[in-house]
């Protein structure tokens, strides 16, 4: 287990015209279950092979336990990765394919067979396969191959950092929840540093301790998925978390609305933002028309998700005088209605950056557990 | 790849070069030169050789022979071997797989055990010293690599596209014509490439199943061996222009090459 | 691909041409084969049916079992060093860049070459007068003449169909080794597998599916060779060099012995069959056909993740 921080890390092709990532510094702490989140072509693949030692850094440096690594090979880091699909030995039985990385390293690290034998069996154990030490992997199926995968990583009780390459991508979808289940587990029984790449914010968000969010080669906010979700440090954070993600409105700073005021937004600020779980629909006319961030909107689509308290709940989606909204919670109107959107929490940005969050003043507001809906 | 690996590469290659330059060496020096003094490199290199093979219509004729046949063997077994692999790849049916194991078999058929029927037969019917008859007779192994190396390919074309065409109202013909048969280009490409590789080089088919008018360039090379007064320098010749037409087949079809090799279906 | 492919006997419709022109091709031939093997043929009209005689003169013919002898004899010495060689020259070649075209070209070349040319390269190659390693194995002292000596025409129709064939076993080779995502190499690297290791349980695996392919294949081909050496030995000195094929050549075509050359004919076809049966039933059953294939389609798939 290892501590591990990017110092100023960017990254270029040779040749190309725009680097891939540029400059960014994060730590990511011993025993850690770390997630780099961001749609594709963000650069988390490229920053997760400068950390498996498959790429080389443009610029910057990469620390374990305070040792510059930048220009080590891979295993000479000493680390493991969990790929795709299920990358195993073909002609090993499970339980070679496990003691492989043992036995490679015998001379390195004097590991008796007994010794070998026996972490195999605790990690076949933790993954509760011990039925398939004798198979070969041809026998098994994908989600069993990628616990083998897993646990291969897991063999060396030194590893510095176990990375993940969205790993549940191969796995059939229903079995996904229980392979995020097992490594959840593991990560935090074993305590093995773990980074975990993904475009999937629901793999992350439940997986990790802290998340990176990722665009554009650069990480825009590194913070616990709570933190994450109520106070994203930039507008893309916001508009990738969340399902559906936040709604976005521009302010119009020359005529300020005065509902803006009320519920504490300040000039500065040039777009608000609201995720859907933080407003509700609300009949016209309103009780007290400048308590609260609100417009007039006509219901354009609902979908059902469920129900609450006999009452349906899901996403209204309407067409209002600032641009498409969602809203999520009970659903009390019908398409083709025109009904109102009060938002009871937003979030200021200012150049897409953060500024603050903002409560509606409205005495009849509950506030929405944010959490709560998922 | 290892070092050892590199090594061998490097060796291999020169181990195929060395007899491909004294081909062409050869081929730059007439035959006194040749037969007058031995030299590694030519120092009297001439095109006299070559002159002698484009002007001279028994050589040229004969490479027409050749390629005619090729070029007919080659339009036949992709035609017949299309609609079959298609089927092979999408359907089952009565006694599929024995079929198919059959026609491989077929492959695997020495030519000589062939020599007598097939001339027996061709010139029954009157085939005999045609391109056809060479065309037909190769077609009995072309034919199933055809359909060998089409199935492959074709079985790893998802069923959804043939749905989606029937869906988008487009009948069969318009959707095996337009649509299926441009995505498997690289299949025909490579078909193409294995079942030139087997029709161009064969000898003794080519040899028993043609007369004098469609004499090809394998039997006419193998002729001035055995007559007397043999023109080293006109042989060499010729068969390095034999090479140029492989040399051509395998640069349009580089791309799908390894893929087709990957198939593991020669 | 596993696809689920549904059950049509209309199908039959779309082999038929196929089935045309091979059993014009193969069966019709093949008949008239067999037909002769079991006839004494005398001339056009005068025929008398002697059942398996011929058969059983052509198993006992001394002059057949020599001829066999060669030809196992030149088979597998030709598979021994083709093999090893193709695997190691496709593990040299670079997996991508400009050099793999022009290296996968060349090693194209000697498949394309029509099988004459092939024996008159060499011819021209290894003749003591002429040829530059005749001449040049003279020089350093070798008194080497393929000619008169069956030693020196073995060895020289061993390098040229080396020469020939070896690119067949390198090509697929190559195409097996090039579908190792590259996720594998990454893996083993990381486990610290030796580069012994990683040819042991990274690429060995991918190669024994290509293998057997390649094997079967070239011992088919090479028990069917003709050409490469009529044209360089013409089958001596002597006898020296006559294979099976060569052999049958000359009764059917020179003696006009129909009987018997038919006979011959069968008997070669039906052990050329059974290598096949054997190898296909022990080594590939369908199931692994299929497993191969969609290895393959995974693969490709897999790679696409990458």
């Amino acid at each position: 287990m290892a501590n591990i921080v990017l110092d100023q890390l960017g990254f270029a092709y040779p040749g190309a015209l725009e680097p891939t990532l540029l400059p960014l510094s994060v730590e990511i702490k011993d025993g850690e279950a770390f997630a780099l989140l961001g749609a594709s072509g963000a650069g988390k693949t490229t920053l997760l092979n400068l950390l498996s030692g498959l790429l080389v850094p443009t610029t910057g440096r990469i620390l374990f336990d305070g040792v510059d690594v930048s220009s080590q090979s891979g295993s000479q880091r000493n680390l493991a990765q969990v790929f795709q699909f299920p990358v195993l030995y073909e002609s090993l039985t499970i339980a070679d394919n496990l003691a492989f990385p043992l036995r490679a390293r015998k001379a390195v690290n004097g590991f008796s067979a007994a010794d070998i034998a026996s972490r195999v069996a605790k990690i076949a154990g933790e993954l509760e396969i011990e039925n398939l030490l004798k198979r070969k992997p041809k026998t098994l199926s994908l989600f069993q191959k990628q616990l083998v995968a897993i646990g291969r990583a897991l063999m060396r009780p030194d590893v510095s950092v176990v990375l993940l390459d969205e790993p549940l991508t191969a796995v059939e979808p229903r079995t996904k929840w229980q392979l995020r289940q097992s490594l959840k587990r593991l990560q935090e029984e074993l305590g093995v540093t773990m980074i975990y790449v993904t475009h999937d914010q629901t793999e992350a968000l439940t997986f990790a301790d802290r998340v990176a969010v990722m665009a554009d080669g650069k990480i825009l906010q590194t913070a616990s998925p709570q933190e994450v979700y109520e106070h994203p440090a930039h507008e893309f954070v916001g508009f990738f978390i969340g399902s559906p993600g936040m709604n976005f409105v521009a302010i119009d700073s020359a005529t300020p609305a005065p509902m803006y005021a009320a519920s504490g937004v300040d000039q500065s600020a040039q777009r608000i933002g609201f995720r859907p779980e933080w407003a509700r629909l609300e009949h016209p006319p309103m009780t007290h028309p400048l308590s609260a961030v609100h417009w007039l909107g006509r219901v354009t689509h609902c979908q059902i998700l469920g129900t609450q308290d006999g009452a349906p709940v899901g996403i209204t989606t309407l067409a209002s005088e600032v641009g498409e909204l969602k809203v999520r919670g009970a659903i009390n109107a019908t398409v083709g209605e025109e009904i109102m959107v009060v938002v009871d929490r937003c979030v200021s940005f200012c150049a897409e950056h953060y500024v603050a969050t903002h409560y509606a003043q409205s005495s009849t507001v509950q506030l929405t557990n944010p959490v709560g809906d998922e | 790849m290892t070092s050892v690996s590199r090594w061998v590469l490097v060796f291999y290659c020169i181990y195929l070069l060395l007899p491909l330059y004294w081909l062409m060496t050869m081929a730059l020096r007439t035959n006194s030169d040749i037969t007058g003094k031995f030299e590694v490199i030519p120092s009297h290199p001439t095109l006299a050789n070559f002159a002698e093979i484009v002007s001279n219509p028994v050589w040229y004729q004969a490479f027409g022979n050749s390629l005619s046949y090729v070029v007919l063997n080659t339009l036949i077994s992709i035609c017949v071997a299309l609609p079959a692999a298609y089927v092979f790849s999408r359907y089952r049916f009565l006694g599929d797989r024995q079929l198919f194991f059959w026609l491989l078999t077929n492959r695997m058929a020495p030519p000589a055990v062939f020599l007598l029927p097939f001339f027996q037969l061709y010139s029954s019917i009157g085939l005999f010293d045609t391109p056809l008859a060479v065309a037909l007779a190769h077609c009995l192994f072309t034919v199933p690599l055809s359909v060998w190396i089409l199935e492959g390919f074709m079985s790893g074309v998802p069923s959804e596209v043939d749905e989606m065409a029937k869906i988008d109202g487009h009948s069969f013909a318009y959707f095996f014509f337009r649509i299926f048969i441009p995505i498997n280009r690289g299949a025909i490409g490579v078909t193409l490439f294995f079942c030139f590789m087997f029709s161009w080089v064969e000898l003794l088919l080519a040899r028993t199943l043609t007369g004098s008018t469609t004499k090809p360039i394998v039997v006419v090379m193998t002729r001035t061996v055995s007559a007397s007064g043999l023109d080293w320098g006109v042989l060499a010749a010729a068969g390095a222009l034999t090479v140029v037409p492989g040399i051509i087949v395998v640069w349009f079809v580089r791309k799908h090459l390894v893929k087709g090799f990957a198939l593991g279906r020669v | 691909m596993a696809i689920n492919k549904p059950y049509n006997n209309r199908a039959w419709l779309g082999v038929l041409p196929v089935l045309l022109i091979v059993a014009f091709s193969a069966v019709i031939p093949l008949m008239t084969v067999v037909n002769y093997s079991v006839q004494d043929i005398l001339d056009f009209n005068s025929r008398f049916y002697v059942g398996l005689d011929w058969y059983r003169e052509t198993l006992q013919d001394p002059r057949f079992i020599e001829a066999f002898g060669r030809q196992v004899l030149f088979s597998l010495s030709v598979l021994a060093i083709e093999i090893p060689l193709g695997i190691l020259v496709a593990r040299g070649l670079p997996k991508s860049g400009a050099w793999t075209s022009v290296l996968l070209i060349l090693l194209a070349v000697p498949l394309l070459i029509p099988w004459n040319v092939v024996g008159t390269i060499w011819q021209i190659y290894a003749r003591s007068d002429i040829g530059l390693l005749g001449v040049g194995l003279n020089e350093l002292g070798l008194a080497f003449n393929y000619t008169s000596n069956p030693t020196h025409a073995w060895l020289t129709l061993i390098a040229m169909d080396v020469w020939h064939w070896t690119s067949l076993v390198a090509l697929l080779s190559f195409a097996g080794l090039t579908s190792v995502p590259p996720a594998y190499y990454q893996a083993a690297e990381l486990d610290g597998a030796s580069k012994w290791q990683v040819f042991r349980y990274v690429e060995m695996p991918r190669l024994g599916g290509v293998l057997v392919i390649a094997v079967l294949l070239r011992l088919m081909d090479s028990f069917m060779i003709y050409t490469e050496p009529f044209v360089l030995t013409g089958g001596g000195p002597g006898n020296a060099t006559t294979f099976l094929s060569q052999y049958l050549a000359t009764m059917a075509v020179g003696q006009f012995d129909l009987g018997p050359a038919a006979a011959f004919s069968v008997i070669y076809f039906l052990f050329i069959l059974l290598f096949c049966w054997i190898f296909y039933n022990s080594v590939m059953t369908d199931e692994t056909v299929e497993d191969a294939v969609e290895n393959t389609a995974n693969n490709n798939e897999a790679r696409h993740h990458d």
